[in-house]
């Protein structure tokens, strides 16, 4: 039945060439839009790493005439003291531009024995910046006070870092950088700085010493619940009082959380949208063609019932050589397809594109099954002696 | 003989109304999709305010220094600009800005979020803005470093609510009080080039600009005398900056160009990755997407009528209708139909731009279905109309009268 | 009328050649009622469609109206069609997505008549073939016979010399069969108009002037 049914369709490929052409772009598409799906889905499904509530950033123009360092640590502390000592502030850390939600990036490289590691986000961050977004330590330890008297320079690293540095060996105690000159001394879960549907990947964070203070440009403030326009009004006031040459802008993480991921949502909205008019399109067309195709073989389809064909079989036949068809451009699809798991195309884990393969070859059956079953019914449906007659 | 045709195709496509929904269906969507997706793009760079001036006009927005090692994008210095461009023969006027930064204040305890930008005297000549009420700063109150500023009417009514004149009333931001010297007409935050609530001099700018280094956070708009006199501005930058001394060992080549506003627009401060290209590419393959599917749609379909409608066929070769006159007759048919989508296809895209415009999504953008828009939308329609029927009509012209009266 | 010359016609396809048609000469005198008659496949519907310029003969020679017709092009021979020839076959092949009067309009849209001169033709036409109460209906609201009527009136519109029925009684009840034939006869007494019809019914073909029989392609008769 099978060889029979690939006959038909081999001697009909012509006709059947458009049809084939249709659904293998159909699953093109789907492919692309079902793997986008799961890579945001599985994103979004990984834990955040750190809490964005009542957290507030003040964003200042660092450009204060203060030029040793001793003094900017001096300058830094006492404003801390201050803005600590304000009502309902929980706690507050200074720390680079790269703050959650907030677009920037600062990447460097670290070296590891004989290996050089790229793109590696560093964050310079104070000792509060662990309460204040409330960073979940897995192993090791936080920046502390006692950090001074280190010879190397401590550094804390996430998990994707981690795994990529050491695999399954241990992390705590690692020599890094230049010259061995930094230690790991504690690992945190990877947090997601960007949005809620992507990833940061491999991140650093290393206290202020006396270079890196000067690229503090933003404050992380975690108010308690209830505070409101006036405490943000009055930190504002004492930190453009304290800071006389600075622009300064405060913003709520919720909010700057809220339009990062709108913004990372949107294209996917719109691509779902499209993919889904399109789909619709494709399967009204596909009925159609199917339909017609069957009212043409009438003739045929008489011939099959005068033999012996029962009308369960006839509807079984065509709904199997649709899918049919749907397997011969599923074939040259998933060949497509396959090649981007294979050649790394994106940096994509390659589950992801198995996953959005599933999906798409499912789809694809389903929708053909659907666009098929009542032109298959109405097959079924038709009377040899008629059929032939018109014939 | 073309109004036959004509009520052929009415005939024709009211009797088979699931294949006229069906192509219908298809035909709008695409339509309405690439509709907005034009308005869009039209309202984001296709709105000549503040820059009226637009094809006169070149931004100097980034300088790139490239080594070995490193690299190092940014906008440019006050110093690069004041210096080095104003001493350039061929534009009339140069703005010297910065892009929009944010700031709060607080009014009441309730917070307004204000975005600023620092320019110089001569950003008000050469970008024309609607002045609402009063008047741009002066050269003079710029030299003087007087705290004045122009808001936007978007600001006026954030900050002052329904007052109906703020001219000489005084705004607080960024724990400053400016005195307001006029009121401007909003722009959109999507023309991110000019945008901004509050505009102040560049000397009341807390941040340091005297710097003599090339890179800082200002942006240059050169106008050029006539339109002619652009591509000439272009080359006396170019011979600037290929002048330029390296600044430092680390750099083995500099990057800045004056760019005309679309290509200003995009630009991705990459000397390596094209932002227009980037966007052409986009775009292109976005349409062919979305192009493609329905096409092929109605391609399959009309094909498979041509065998139903085969007896037809046969009967009007009989009766005397050549191929060719069988292939216009189909062609005619087809547009009628792309047509008539296209139609369904403006209306809903009126829908949702006026959607989209009420639902006030981005503050002061407003998207308006537009001459061009429709004279893009009505092009689609055409290229999708013959796309999808040429080759069904040509598959029907080769059938042969015989066969196609036994069938 | 018609002259047919030493025709053959052979059908190739990529293994076999199959001769349908074997050197028939035949002369056809104007207003002329000759039936057509023969076995199935004996090539008699290929010899209409020749004599109708919708296939053309391998070898030999077709005159119609003292003109030969090998050398005219797609365009010349639609409009030659159009001008000398109407057809009326055994399953009417009426389009159904047209009204009646439109579908008996046809012949004359290809001859760019005015739409005012077109109605009145095709409401005669119609009248003329007694059908002239159901110009308004589809082709799927009507009978066999009414379907046939409308198609004899959509052959006779544009006033041709010649028709050619495949068949015209095929599909029909011998009731209705003879109403269609007395048409026919009717047309070819009071207008003189060349009538050649393929047929399987000997009592219809006895109605006419003259009989051929083919048999494998060779005129027996």
């Amino acid at each position: 039945m099978f060889k029979h049914l690939f006959i038909l369709i081999w001697n009909k490929k012509k006709q059947n060439f458009l049809l084939l052409t249709e659904v293998l772009i159909s699953f093109i598409v789907l492919f692309a839009v079902f793997t986008l799906l799961v890579f945001y889905y599985r994103n979004y499904k990984t834990p955040r790493g750190f809490d964005y509530q009542q957290v507030w950033v003040a964003t200042y123009t660092n450009n204060f005439n203060i030029h040793d360092s001793d003094s900017l640590h001096q300058f830094y502390e006492s404003l801390r003291n201050a803005i600590q000592a304000m009502p309902q502030v929980v706690s507050v850390a200074f720390v680079s531009s790269n703050t959650p939600y907030s677009n920037n990036m600062q990447m460097n490289g670290l070296q590891y024995q004989k290996r050089q590691l790229r793109s590696v986000n560093s964050y310079i961050v104070e000792n509060s910046y662990l309460p204040t977004l409330q960073l979940q330590l897995l192993e090791g330890q936080w920046f502390s006070p006692a950090d001074a008297a280190a010879r190397k320079t401590p550094l804390v690293i996430d998990q994707t870092l981690r795994e990529e540095l050491f695999g399954n060996g241990p992390a705590i105690g690692q020599l890094v950088g230049d010259d061995n000159q930094q230690q790991i001394i504690g690992v945190v879960q990877d947090p997601k700085f960007n949005n809620d549907y992507s990833l940061t990947g491999k991140a650093m964070f290393s206290a202020p010493d006396t270079g890196s203070i000067r690229s503090l440009s933003r404050a992380l403030v975690r108010v308690a619940p209830g505070a409101d326009a006036a405490l943000e009004g009055r930190l504002y006031k004492l930190m453009a009082n304290t800071m006389k040459n600075a622009n300064i802008q405060i913003e709520h993480l919720d909010e700057k959380r809220n339009s990062a991921n709108n913004f990372a949502l949107l294209p996917m909205i719109i691509l779902a949208v499209v993919c889904g008019f399109l789909i619709i399109n494709v399967a009204l067309g596909l009925f159609g063609v199917l339909w017609y195709n069957i009212n043409k073989r009438r003739g045929e389809i008489g011939l099959r019932r005068a033999v012996g064909a029962t009308g369960s079989s006839i509807a079984w036949q065509l709904v199997a050589e649709s899918l049919l068809l749907a397997t011969l451009a599923l074939l040259v699809g998933v060949f497509f397809a396959i090649q981007f798991p294979l050649l790394h195309v994106f940096d994509l884990a390659a589950t992801t594109y198995l996953w959005g393969l599933l999906f798409a070859i499912v789809f694809i059956y389903v929708l053909v099954l659907v666009c098929s079953l009542y032109p298959g019914k109405q097959a079924a449906a038709i009377y040899p002696a008629v059929a032939l007659h018109e014939d | 003989m073309l109004l036959n045709y004509f009520k052929i195709a009415i005939a024709v496509l009211r009797r088979r109304k699931f294949f006229t929904f069906i192509s219908l269906f298809g035909i709008s969507f695409t339509l309405t999709i690439m509709l907005v997706l034009t308005a869009f793009i039209t309202s984001l760079v296709g709105n000549k305010y503040p820059d009226k001036k637009r094809d006169r006009l070149l931004y100097i927005r980034n300088m790139e220094l490239t080594g070995p090692q490193s690299m190092n994008s940014s906008n440019v210095s006050f110093y690069m600009l004041d210096h080095y461009v104003r001493s350039m023969a061929t534009p009339v006027q140069i703005a010297i800005a910065t892009p929009y930064k944010g700031t709060n204040t607080y009014l009441n305890n309730r917070k307004i979020e204000v975005n600023y930008k620092y320019t110089n005297a001569d950003y008000w000549q050469v970008l024309d803005y609607d002045f609402l009420e009063g008047k741009p700063y002066t050269a003079q109150q710029v030299a003087a470093g007087e705290r004045v500023t122009v808001i936007s009417e978007y600001m006026k009514k954030a900050y002052f609510g329904n007052t109906p004149l703020v001219t000489g009333q005084y705004i607080e931001a960024d724990n400053v009080k400016y005195r307001i010297s006029g009121v401007v007409k909003s722009i959109p935050i999507t023309n991110y080039l000019l945008y901004s609530d509050i505009y102040l001099p560049y000397t009341v700018s807390k941040t340091d600009y005297t710097g003599k280094g090339y890179l800082g956070n200002y942006t240059g708009i050169l106008l050029a005398n006539s339109k002619a006199a652009v591509p000439k501005i272009q080359q006396e930058y170019e011979a600037i900056i290929a002048r330029l001394p390296l600044p430092s060992k680390e750099y083995d080549h500099l990057y800045s160009h004056a760019l005309p506003y679309m290509q200003a627009y995009v630009a991705t401060g990459d000397e390596k990755r094209s932002g227009m290209n980037r966007v052409l590419l986009a775009i292109s393959i976005f349409t062919l997407l979305v192009m493609l599917l329905p096409t092929l749609n109605l391609v399959n379909i009309n094909v498979t009528r041509i065998l139903e409608r085969s007896s037809e066929i046969g009967v009007r070769k009989a009766f005397g209708a050549s191929s060719s006159t069988l292939v216009q007759q189909f062609i005619i048919e087809n547009l009628l139909l792309t047509l008539l989508g296209g139609v369904i296809g403006v209306v809903l895209s009126a829908i949702i731009l006026y959607s989209f415009n009420h639902a006030h999504l981005v503050a002061n953008l407003h998207l308006v279905l537009n001459f061009t828009v429709l004279g893009i939308g009505l092009l689609i329609c055409l290229v999708f109309g013959l796309l999808s029927g040429v080759y069904p009509a040509w598959r029907m012209s080769r059938m042969h009268v015989v066969t196609a009266l036994k069938a | 009328m018609i002259s047919l010359t030493n025709i053959e016609k052979v059908y190739r396809t990529d293994t076999i050649e199959t001769l349908a048609l074997n050197s028939i000469s035949l002369d056809i005198a104007k207003g002329e009622f000759l039936s057509i008659m023969g076995p199935s496949g004996c090539g008699k519907s290929t010899l209409l469609n020749i004599m109708g310029l919708l296939d053309t003969p391998t070898r030999g020679q077709v005159q119609i109206a003292d003109q030969p017709t090998q050398h005219l092009n797609d365009k010349q021979l639609a409009h030659f069609r159009n001008k000398k020839i109407g057809f009326i076959f055994q399953s009417y092949h009426l389009i159904n997505d047209l009204k009646v009067l439109d579908n008996v309009e046809l012949p004359l849209l290809y001859r760019h008549s005015a739409a005012k001169e077109r109605r009145l033709l095709a409401t005669a036409a119609l009248e003329k073939v007694g059908l002239s109460n159901r110009i308004r209906h589809f082709p799927t609201q009507l009978s066999g016979g009414q379907k046939q009527r409308v198609a004899i009136a959509r052959a006779i519109v544009g006033q041709p010399e010649i028709i050619l029925a495949d068949e015209p009684t095929g599909n029909l009840d011998s009731a209705m069969g003879h109403e269609i034939m007395d048409i026919l006869l009717t047309l070819n007494k009071t207008e003189g108009t060349t009538i050649i019809m393929v047929t399987h019914d000997e009592i219809m073909a006895r109605k006419t002037h003259r009989l051929v029989r083919l048999f494998d392609g060779t005129q027996v008769q």
